[in-house]
């Protein structure tokens, strides 16, 4: 009976076959357009002045870095937009993985029900709040009118500081879920045997949540702000739809600033260094995410 | 002695007594929390629906009208013959269904390299990983100009390859963790049998892991039916998707017109409703992109 392990002995060429047309569009769609980004953004081409570009060297990276406010205060807006989101997200997540916890009957339904806005396109949310937050015709308005709350129309994207507290609204509500999903997945991981024994010795509900829930959720946590925070650096569909990066300016996130230079201005070269540091900035946060993955792993053998 | 017992009794029925009215109370705001979420989360959408529904005078009224007395159809009727609401609907229909066949068909045997010989090693799923983090908006500045010189713009190709290579570290993810379940004794059997190594892929193993293989077809359409980046920079005017229509009703400034606008976004996230029941169980390591796995 050796005839198995023949029959699984692998040919020298079968994985790279395998794996080959993966590799190769992957070649070609991604890291051939990386590699020519970068080599665009050491040079200047600018689509609105002619097609032909020369070598500047790194002038590009200087100017976004210390001679361009604009993405200097996008890199600030992005901040204002995630510090705030994610806390709530978390939170929030974390209530809603508590209470779904706690739900007996039902709980299957009742989360695919809660996970649907982190099912639906950023375009579609936004613009589903959009909507809802319309002068006359918007549910909000209309409501605080009726009920008393608001005697005018009101315009929710009037100020900066409006426009983000709105931005943050939208995302809380579209992203919640999945952090709920997430923090339920730990939660139920947790043994109840531990909570058993708490009980026993007399714990309240209040230590049991110190001492034993909160440590062993830590890391889950720490796992799901970081896939939020990176995919918070990429915020775009929002923005597009809900404030066009207005008023002023005052809601460009480093993303969709990075959009506007390269297909409002077509400053090819110039987008693709602010692109790089995006990708600079995002690569710090997913070499953290490894190393809490890797600390895990550790910790759990 | 009887009188001792009777009061231990006493105080032990009160003190259960005590735990199932805490009890009660906690069952009572455990549904009324979720009750609220439900609202929070789930309202928006049951507005935009009524929304979609109402006749025309039903916007400008006063107490607004929340539920129309006569829903019509009339805004998805006029979506399709006049905004070409219906040639959207299907582009992205089209679009999102090759992106997910090619992206399963690129990926599977990838996934089987990974899963049955540890391709690539440990360095591959660092090289997914990092992939998957990565911000389209580095991507999409230079296939753009790639794009333009190979006249692939405003093409379903074009943006089918972009939608499938974009997909393929998430699809070989989801793939390699359904393979590895997969008992390699039953692949030995076919191959005894006399089955190449890929007619045993084909005949054996994908029928097996064909609900698998759903799951991540279904999150590959989902995922290429939102896209919004690539399309809009992408697409021209017939190749244009919903997610791309949907945003052209915001020139319409903060009062645009609601009928169509919100007919378009109920079509818009139908898929989303529909894949959030269907992949219940999967939605974490979806949502993830295999982030989290473990």
């Amino acid at each position: 009976m050796r005839m198995p392990t023949l029959a699984l002995k692998r040919k020298q060429w079968e994985p790279l076959a395998f794996a080959s047309p993966s590799l190769f569009l992957i070649a070609v769609v991604i890291v051939f357009p990386l590699a020519y980004a970068f080599y665009l953004s050491l040079r200047d081409y600018d689509l609105s002045v002619g097609p032909g570009h020369e070598f500047v060297g790194l002038r590009n990276y200087t100017e976004a870095l210390f001679g361009d406010r604009r993405f200097v205060e996008s890199v600030w807006n992005t901040v204002v937009i995630i510090l705030p989101s994610l806390i709530a997200e978390l939170l929030l997540g974390l209530g809603l993985a508590l209470l779904l916890n706690r739900v007996i009957k039902g709980r299957p339904i009742i989360t695919a029900l809660l996970a649907i806005p982190a099912m639906v396109s950023p375009v579609m949310a936004a613009m589903a709040w959009r909507m809802l937050f319309g002068v006359k015709y918007g549910a909000i308005n209309n409501l605080g009118r009726q009920t008393g709350l608001l005697d005018v129309y009101f315009d929710w994207f009037s100020t900066p500081f409006l426009s983000i507290v709105t931005i943050v609204l939208v995302e809380v509500w579209h992203n919640t879920p999945f952090m709920m999903l997430v923090l339920l997945a730990g939660l139920q991981s947790i043994p109840q045997e531990l909570y058993e024994s708490a009980r026993v010795d007399g714990a309240s509900a209040w230590q049991t949540f110190w001492s034993i829930t909160l440590p062993l959720l830590k890391f889950t946590m720490a796992v799901g702000i970081m896939i939020r925070m990176i995919d918070l650096t990429k915020l775009f569909g929002l923005i597009f739809v809900l404030t066009y990066g207005g008023p002023g300016g005052a809601t460009e996130t480093v993303a969709f600033t990075t959009y506007l230079v390269g297909f409002n201005d077509f400053r090819m070269s110039y987008a693709s260094a602010l692109a790089y540091l995006i990708v600079g900035g995002v690569l710090v946060l997913t070499l953290v995410f490894m190393w809490i993955q890797r600390y895990r792993e550790a910790r759990a053998a | 002695m009887a009188i001792a017992l009777e009061q231990t009794r006493t105080a032990s029925r009160r003190r259960i007594s005590r735990h199932r009215v805490g009890r009660v109370v906690g069952h009572v705001l455990t549904y009324l929390g979720i009750g609220v979420a439900l609202v929070f989360f789930l309202g928006p959408f049951f507005w935009i629906v009524t929304t979609s529904l109402k006749a025309n005078n039903d916007y400008f009224a006063f107490p607004p009208v929340w539920i129309p007395d006569q829903p019509s159809l009339a805004h998805y009727v006029r979506l399709f013959t006049n905004s070409s609401g219906f040639r959207y609907f299907s582009n992205s229909l089209v679009i999102s269904t090759l992106s997910m066949a090619a992206a399963i068909i690129v990926s599977l045997p990838t996934a089987y390299a990974i899963a049955r010989w540890r391709f690539g090693g440990g360095v591959l799923s660092t090289v997914l990983l990092v992939l998957r983090m990565l911000p389209a908006i580095a991507l999409i500045i230079p296939l753009y100009i790639m794009y333009k010189a190979l006249g692939l713009t405003n093409s379903y190709l074009g943006l089918v390859i972009a939608y499938t290579v974009l997909y393929i570290p998430f699809a070989v993810w989801l793939l390699v963790g359904f393979l590895r379940d997969f008992p390699i004794e039953i692949e030995e059997a076919a191959m005894i049998d006399g089955c190449s190594r890929l007619g045993s892929l084909v005949r054996v193993v994908v029928p097996i892991i064909a609900p698998g293989l759903a799951v991540v077809a279904l999150f590959a359409f989902i995922a290429t039916w939102n896209e919004f980046l690539f399309a809009v920079v992408l697409t021209g005017i017939e190749t244009k998707t919903m997610m791309v229509l949907v945003t052209s009703f915001t020139s319409g400034g903060t009062d645009m017109f609601y009928g169509e606008a919100s007919a378009s976004v109920v079509l818009g996230v139908l898929p989303a409703f529909a894949v959030a029941f269907a992949l219940q169980r999967y939605l974490v390591k979806g949502l993830a992109l295999g982030g989290t796995k473990g």
